[in-house]
């Protein structure tokens, strides 16, 4: 239900020339509404489908020899994490496709992490020394980390890229975020500084080039997830798949979930109204209806079978009394 | 009080005060008096010589050294201190009768008397008075000799006194008691159930920091983005910081917020009390009260109302209805006064017996009158009776005009006669008669003049006389509720009486046991008495005293009636104003074997078993005494509940009781629904109040006079009326209302909807604050429990102050059952007595709703808001909306009535909810920021809350309307009836309805009472 805008744009401007004024004069005014050209929804009566590819990596992206000492593996930084599989498209798939990753057993919304951040730093270049929460991803050798705190600190750093046959397909990676934060939580004058230059690695590298309000993967990693399975927007793809299309991934298996074993997967999803695929609302629906229908029933047969008892019926239908 | 004073305490533990010439005058005094001093009465000192004048309040307890009156006799109102509006005469010590005022400054002397106590009855003391007064011998002094605190010196125009106790020493100060905070039943309910939550929430904290800490080694140090520190890094105390984490997010499991509520409830009850129209009462212009805002809840729980009678139950307005004279029987059923035409005849045609009748009544008695300026004549009288029958003769042309210490004149029919007052022979409990001996002015002939019960006084009748007509009339008089008294005449020869005189003087002087022997020798002058009539004094019932009671009883309240008057005029109120039902033929008995005690309830009950009969606990001996109460408590326990028994107490009984066998009087106590308990002192008042107080019940005091403040105060529910006795009892008091009469509205309109409001409130406060804190425990356990928040703190504050408190106040205005139904069925009021909405078993069920709201809400929540739209603060923002969501709905559920304050406040809240949180949502530097937004336009919040409130209400709705139909409370069937009756007048089936519903209540009665009392129902059990 997109709204569409009206088909033309309005006349073309008038001119100064009083004659043609004058002509234009009896012109009716514009107006959507006189034109017929209010926006408008338009409604289709036929079931939404959500088409999701769920692709979990973890394991088969560590090569076979590696399989025991999956955490070396990922935290030995000469080893060449790249992975290439080919997923094949399940049923047709409109554009735009979100691509996610899901990672399990990650707990964003851990106490210790969650706090781990300091706003003001982010908004406010002037702010950069503030490193209040952020222990103990604070500060570098004296100077402080830009963006500060353990949610930074830990950014996703997967990469994936897409090709379909010999063409790659496009990564869109800008408007993953809310427009909001860019605008109003992460600041266009502040840079990454010292970021990731401690002795511990965390997650992804930030280009200091780049202010935070474009750095979109940040942003979309600090809106911390409230579950410890959660997905997190990487890009859109802006073209239609087919059914059986194959599809070449390419992913750069960085991100250490080995240590705690949690799972990665990669999600490429279309959306509906009510988001991406989720079952629950349609099943709770059904059973509370089906509750409900029971319920009916049963109190009908209860009705049938041990009509109200007799007390009852006289106390909701009494006699007049007679005068005393 | 000073405590230099106690050491002034001598060997005999008598205190020695020394009346110094410093003289302290609490008002500007009489020019001639040169030395006067004005001070606070807060500055005088024990020893001081107080000066008084007329109608001033008496600041501390004195003894009486000078008045005005030559005789050395003042008047005092003692209604502040023992609930008796007659006047009293005090007596100047005769040591210092002949003390003249100059002298009164001067005096020296010595007072000893006994430590301080409450004995408004007694003072044991004695008084020397130093040089220049010639007899410095000790002399006694008395209760007569002394002018107690806050009573009133009345028609005399000045009196002096020397100050023995202040301050709170005093007799009265003494008897005040100091007024305890109360707490409501339903409070320590909830104080109960905050400590209960207290223990849950500590072992949750324990468990949950457990596990947490558990958590934290197996898994916690695996999450290398958590950066836990290298083991040995971390400070001692590590192992705490996960269970304080939690005692922190559980802290609001016990909602600080009911203090709040509840405070802003009852303030409102009370305010609903004061502002009740139809407990205005017109006649004194006075509205209700509520001096305590803080107990309108038990009003519905009361279950023992123990009430005053004079002034309370009474009008305390005495008035003579009806005489017998010799055999004929004057006065009708209508008609205030006494004008009947046939009497008015009789003493027009001067018969003689009428005329001795009315010269009786005129003389007979302790009456002082008082000529006003307008030569019209009015009497202060230490009984009311007294006043009534003096009132009654002066209306009939025998009108007493003046009297003295020794003379009284009487108009009789303009013509004037004087009498001589040899002798008055005192009234007292025991006796239970008065005579006075006069002597006739013009023919010098000596007369005894008597007055007395009938019982009293029809035994001394001289034997040729037929007495069997009096009887009759004196039955029948006091079958009508009337108090009856015998006068009587004989005439003294002179030699008779001044050997009687002589004995007399001799009896009056004794010092050891001198009240028996007065009464020995007043016995003997007391014989052969002609007996002239009876009397009926109405004491009128105020308007719809019967009624109340009667609806109060049938409401399971159990009435007892305190009173300081006598034990048959007590009985025959009570008969009067329902508190005893009986049939026919048991009235006119209770008075004659009201002395045998156990008899009555052996001999009458019997015989009628349908009936309510009253046993007597009364005899001569301690072991008489113990004996009845042990055979009346074997009655009580024989007998069926239905079967409402009443006992009688007198003051002397309970004092030998309570030192004897306190126990076995309390069992009594709880078996009996009614209790008529006479010749009360405030203190023994109290204890009664008191005893029913630790056996567990909530009883409540009402009374109108200074004499009822101790029992008012010692009571859960202190009532007063604001009557003719002044305001004392309504000031200390928690509620006054004019009339008794509106004590039933008070308890089961007020006190009833106050329960039923503070039940709903303090369990929902409960609830709520479960609710949220069961979400936050459960999120624990997917946020690694480390205890983080899910909700932001400005949602949490705001949904504890704002969000779920405003719409529970609606519930302030709720009514389950209409007033009118209240009155109908009062039975209605066990349900809120026997804590029925209140109590564990209704904690659980509201303790489960949050459990199961709190499952409803947190698991729709996750499940609908997962994978991509996991975010902590929409998800915080959809789980904090289910649950206003949900409570906007329970408060609904509950509602039984709408009115547009709640529609409003409800629905009010909920808009406003969206609204506030809409307006946090347009903050940058909120977390909330957008997230409102965002919520409000995607369609899966909207589905998700539909969702929680079909899951979370469903099942209880269905629950509802199960039980109502199939197995319906008192409340339910009420509420059937009166939708179904509107306001047609009560059904056919009534009865059976009403059988039905006291079935079902007490059942729950026994239930609780089993519950609290096991002595009472073992007891009971064994007996049968």
């Amino acid at each position: 239900m997109v709204p569409s805008n009206g088909d033309t744009a309005g006349p073309s401007s008038s001119q100064d020339d009083p004659a043609a004024t004058m002509k234009k004069r009896n012109r009716p005014q514009y107006h959507p509404f006189t034109q017929q050209q209010l926006p408008a929804c338009k409604p289709i009566l036929a079931p939404q489908t959500v088409v999701e590819v769920v692709y979990q990596y973890e394991t088969s992206c560590i090569p076979g020899y590696m399989l025991d000492n999956e955490v070396a593996y990922i935290q030995n930084p000469s080893i060449d994490k790249t992975c290439t599989r080919i997923l094949k498209v399940p049923k047709d798939m409109k554009h735009p496709i979100y691509i996610y990753y899901q990672l399990d057993k990650f707990y964003q919304n851990h106490r210790r992490y969650v706090k781990s951040r300091n706003d003001k730093q982010l908004i406010n270049p002037k702010e950069a020394n503030n490193t209040q929460y952020c222990k103990p991803e604070a500060t570098e050798h004296g100077s402080p980390v830009v963006p500060c705190g353990l949610v930074a600190w830990s950014l996703f750093n997967d990469t994936y890229s897409f090709a379909r046959g010999n063409k790659e397909l496009r990564v869109h990676k800008r408007g993953i975020s809310w427009r909001s934060e860019r605008e109003h939580i992460f600041g266009k004058q502040v840079f990454p500084r010292n970021f990731q230059k401690g002795a511990l690695i965390g997650g992804g590298t930030l280009d200091p080039g780049i202010p935070l309000s474009e750095q979109e993967d940040l942003i979309v990693w600090m809106r911390t997830a409230a579950l410890p399975t959660f997905r997190k927007l990487y890009g859109r793809i802006q073209v239609d798949l087919r059914a059986g299309e194959l599809i070449t991934v390419t992913m750069q298996n960085n991100y250490n979930t080995y240590s705690f074993g949690g799972k990665k997967a990669l999600v490429l999803s279309t959306a509906g109204v009510l988001g991406g695929k989720n079952s629950f609302l349609g099943r709770g629906y059904v059973i509370v209806g089906l509750a409900c229908l029971l319920l009916a029933l049963l109190l009908t047969m209860l009705c049938l079978v041990f009509p109200l008892k007799e007390e009852h019926l006289a106390l909701q239908y009494p006699l007049p009394r007679p005068a005393r | 009080m000073r405590g230099d004073r106690d050491s002034n305490l001598g060997p005999s533990g008598h205190r020695q005060t020394t009346a110094c010439t410093r003289p302290a005058l609490r008002h500007q005094s009489a020019p001639k008096i040169h030395f006067c001093l004005k001070i606070k009465a807060q500055e005088i000192h024990v020893g001081d010589v107080v000066w008084l004048h007329e109608n001033d309040e008496i600041p501390c307890d004195l003894v009486l050294i000078g008045t005005s009156d030559p005789q050395g006799i003042c008047y005092v109102e003692t209604a502040a201190l023992d609930g008796e509006t007659d006047l009293k005469t005090r007596i100047i010590p005769p040591i210092s009768a002949n003390l003249s005022v100059e002298q009164l400054g001067k005096v020296k002397g010595v007072v000893e008397c006994p430590n301080p106590d409450n004995d408004i009855r007694r003072f044991d003391a004695n008084m020397r008075l130093f040089l220049p007064i010639i007899d410095n011998e000790k002399c006694p002094l008395t209760i007569n000799n002394t002018l107690l605190q806050s009573c009133y010196l009345r028609y005399t125009e000045w009196a002096c006194g020397v100050a023995v106790y202040t301050g709170n020493e005093t007799k009265s100060g003494m008897s005040r008691g100091a007024a305890e905070p109360k707490l409501t039943a339903a409070d320590a309910i909830i104080d109960k159930l905050t400590i209960a939550i207290f223990m849950f929430q500590i072992v949750v904290v324990l468990v949950l920091g457990y596990f947490g800490n558990a958590w934290k080694y197996t898994e916690g140090l695996k999450q290398w983005y958590l950066m836990y520190p290298v083991e040995g890094e971390a400070p001692w105390y590590d192992f705490s910081i996960i269970p304080l984490r939690f005692e922190l997010l559980c802290s609001i499991m016990i909602p600080i917020s009911i203090k709040v509520t509840l405070d802003l409830a009852k303030g409102v009850y009370a305010k609903f009390i004061d502002w009740d129209e139809q407990m205005f009462d017109w006649e004194t212009n006075t509205p209700a009260h509520s001096a305590n805002t803080a107990i309108s809840e038990d009003l519905g729980q009361v279950e023992y109302i123990l009430s005053d009678k004079t002034g309370t139950l009474t009008e305390n307005k005495m008035i003579l209805k009806r005489c017998c004279i010799s055999d004929t029987s004057y006065g009708n059923d209508n008609g205030d006064q006494l004008n009947d035409v046939r009497l008015v005849n009789a003493i027009s045609s001067n018969d003689p017996d009428v005329i001795k009748f009315l010269l009786v009544m005129a003389l007979c008695n302790t009456v002082v009158p008082i000529k006003s300026n307008d030569d019209t004549v009015s009497y202060k009288a230490q009984s009311q009776d007294e006043e009534a029958l003096v009132n009654a003769a002066a209306n009939l042309n025998m009108m007493l005009i003046s009297k003295d210490s020794s003379t009284a004149e009487i108009c009789f029919n303009g013509s004037k006669f004087r009498y001589e007052l040899l002798d008055i022979l005192e009234f007292t409990s025991d006796r239970k008669r008065m005579s006075v001996v006069v002597k006739e002015g013009q023919t010098g002939k000596i007369l005894l003049l008597s007055k007395g019960a009938d019982e009293a006084l029809l035994p001394r009748a001289c034997p040729g006389q037929q007495i069997q007509r009096y009887l009759e009339a004196a039955e029948m008089y006091s079958q009508l509720g009337l108090r009856t008294l015998c006068l009587g005449w004989r005439d003294l020869k002179e030699s008779e009486y001044k050997e009687w005189s002589k004995n007399f003087q001799e009896a009056s002087c004794s010092l050891d046991n001198r009240e028996f022997k007065i009464a020995e020798v007043c016995h003997s002058l007391e014989r052969d008495l002609h007996i002239l009539g009876v009397t009926a004094i109405e004491d009128r019932l105020q308007d719809g005293v019967p009624e109340t009671i009667k609806l109060l009883r049938n409401a399971g309240i159990n009435v007892w009636m305190l009173t300081g008057d006598k034990q048959n005029t007590a009985i025959q109120i009570g008969l009067l104003c329902n508190l005893i039902t009986s049939g026919p033929g048991f009235e006119s008995r209770s008075p004659r074997i009201a002395q045998a005690g156990v008899r009555l309830a052996t001999d009458t009950l019997p015989q009628t078993p349908h009936r309510a009969g009253a046993l007597c606990t009364g005899g001569k001996t301690e072991e008489d005494i113990l004996r009845s109460l042990e055979r009346a408590l074997l009655i009580m326990k024989n007998t069926s509940e239905t079967k409402d028994l009443a006992f009688v107490l007198d003051g002397w009984a309970l004092e030998i009781i309570l030192k004897h066998s306190k126990e076995s009087f309390t069992r009594l106590a709880m078996l009996s629904k009614t209790g008529i308990c006479c010749r009360m002192t405030p203190l023994q008042k109290a204890q009664l109040v008191a005893i029913l107080k630790s056996a567990g019940y909530l009883t409540l005091a009402i009374g109108d006079g200074g004499n009822d403040v101790r029992m008012i105060q010692e009571a859960n529910i202190g009532v007063g009326i604001s009557g003719r006795e002044g305001l004392q009892a309504a000031r200390a008091a928690d509620y006054s209302i004019g009339k008794f009469k509106f004590l039933k509205r008070l308890i089961l309109i007020h006190g009833r909807y106050s329960y039923n409001r503070t039940a709903f409130i303090s369990q929902y406060s409960f609830y709520k604050s479960l609710l949220i804190c069961f979400i936050q425990i459960m999120f624990a356990f997917l946020s690694g429990l480390s205890g983080t928040s899910l909700f932001n703190s400005i949602s949490l504050m705001a949904y504890n102050v704002f969000y779920t408190s405003l719409p529970v106040m609606t519930i302030i205005f709720d009514k389950d059952i209409s007033e009118t139904t209240v009155m109908q069925y009062p039975q209605i009021l066990l349900h809120s007595q026997a804590g029925r909405l209140l109590n564990p078993a209704t904690f659980c069920g509201w303790f489960g709703r949050s459990l199961y709201h709190a499952l409803v809400v947190f698991f729709i929540t996750i499940s609908a808001y997962s994978d991509e739209k996991s975010e902590m603060q929409e998800l915080s923002m959809v789980a904090l909306s289910g649950c206003i969501w949900l409570q906007a709905f329970v408060v609904t559920m509950d509602t039984n009535s709408f009115t547009y304050p709640q529609i409003l406040l409800i629905w009010g809240n909920f808009v406003a909810f969206y609204m506030i949180n809409l307006i946090l949502s347009a903050i940058p530097s909120l977390q909330l920021y957008t997230i409102m937004f965002r919520l409000c336009s995607q369609p899966s919040y909207w589905i998700s809350m539909a969702l929680t409130v079909a899951v979370g209400m469903g099942p209880v709705v269905a629950f509802r309307y199960f039980k109502n139909l199939y197995q319906p409370s008192a409340i339910n069937i009420l509420k059937q009836i009166e939708q179904s009756n509107g306001s047609i007048q009560t059904s056919g089936n009534l009865e059976s309805a009403r059988a039905k519903l006291t079935n079902l209540l007490t059942g729950s009665r026994k239930i609780r009472d089993s519950n609290y009392h096991p002595l009472l129902s073992d007891s009971a059990e064994s007996a049968r």
